[in-house]
């Protein structure tokens, strides 16, 4: 078929298009598919907002919960203190520092690749464990006070 | 001084062999909301409360929401979400109810037994009668549960714009409780 030359340069401005928008789709579905798949980064790798000890870490949630949960929720810590307790959780552990006078007590939970680690601590050792703060809240259970962390590692 | 020392050791023993009050900060909850359209990574807490009183029969677990872990940060995000359960609000879910089988379960005796619970759970801030069951295993003064249900989301005001996830998710317990 033989093209006019007003038709010619219309066909060009599709194809452009065309392969614009393929381009386009491509990419949003390589923006979705990133977002959706992505995995939160191994917590040793990350760098701390805020490093703390276990003690004072509690009496400032003691103290005003609210601007203690303000402060820390879902940021990375590291906590130092004592081992008091360790739990069995499901087929991992988990590892407490509790304040014995109040009762009150901070709970680590670990990322997949740091149970291995956390499984050789022993109650009464001293370590430091980074990671996510996840909130503090009052357990009507309980009736005591206690923070809870998720993803941690030990810090080595 | 010897004698003093065993009558203590067997005391201690026996209240803790006998205590009625079962605990431990460390009850799993998984959330599974997959659909055959999405698998969805299922959320997990690993720090629940959990508290059984074997001569009451009352059942108790509180979990603090942001401590449900998702592989993926998007999926955390949305699930603590004003359109979700909205954590920042609600940071806890708790459920207390009943063994209403209680004399079926003999405590006192290592087996498995096969509890039936009816009590009311709390999500977002909105409170719904739930019943289930849940298998207790008694292993000397050690108690090992586990019970699987599934949950209306709608009942609690929690809603998917965009319908890929499943409506009625579900969820696993898990707790060994001293």
């Amino acid at each position: 078929m033989i093209q006019t030359p007003a038709t010619a340069p219309k066909k060009s401005l599709l194809k452009k298009l065309l392969l614009a928008g393929i381009i386009l789709l491509l990419a949003g579905g390589a923006a979705v598919w990133y977002i959706f798949t992505r995995e939160f980064e191994d917590t040793a790798t990350q760098e701390a907002a805020y490093t703390v000890s276990a003690m004072p870490f509690m009496e400032e949630f003691r103290n005003n919960i609210d601007e203690a949960n303000k402060k820390y929720s879902e940021k990375i810590i590291t906590v130092n203190g004592r081992v008091t307790e360790i739990e069995k959780a499901d087929t991992a552990v988990n590892i407490k520092m509790a304040d014995t006078g109040t009762g009150d007590y901070i709970i680590f939970a670990f990322q997949q690749q740091h149970i291995k680690a956390a499984k050789q601590v022993q109650v009464g050792d001293s370590i430091a464990i980074k990671g996510s703060c996840s909130a503090g809240v009052y357990s009507d259970i309980l009736e005591t006070g206690f923070i809870t962390f998720k993803r941690c590692s030990i810090n080595k | 001084m010897k004698k003093t020392t065993l009558i203590i050791a067997l005391a201690v023993l026996a209240v803790s062999a006998f205590a009625q009050k079962k605990t431990t900060t460390s009850a799993t909850v998984k959330f599974d909301a997959a659909t055959p359209l999405d698998a969805l990574p299922v959320a997990e807490n690993k720090t629940v409360v959990a508290a059984i009183d074997t001569k009451k029969g009352t059942v108790a677990f509180e979990a603090v929401v942001k401590s449900f872990n998702f592989s993926n940060p998007m999926m955390q995000e949305h699930f603590n979400g004003e359109r979700w359960f909205n954590s920042e609000k609600f940071p806890k879910t708790t459920f207390t109810g009943k063994i209403t089988n209680l004399s079926a379960i003999n405590f006192s005796k290592n087996g498995t037994y096969e509890a039936k619970i009816e009590g009311e759970l709390t999500m977002k801030g909105i409170t719904k009668p739930l019943s289930t069951t849940a298998t207790i295993t008694v292993n000397g003064d050690v108690l090992i549960t586990a019970s699987e249900f599934t949950i209306a989301l709608a009942d609690y005001d929690i809603s998917d714009a965009k319908g890929k996830i499943a409506k009625e998710p579900k969820i696993f317990v898990s707790a060994e409780l001293k």
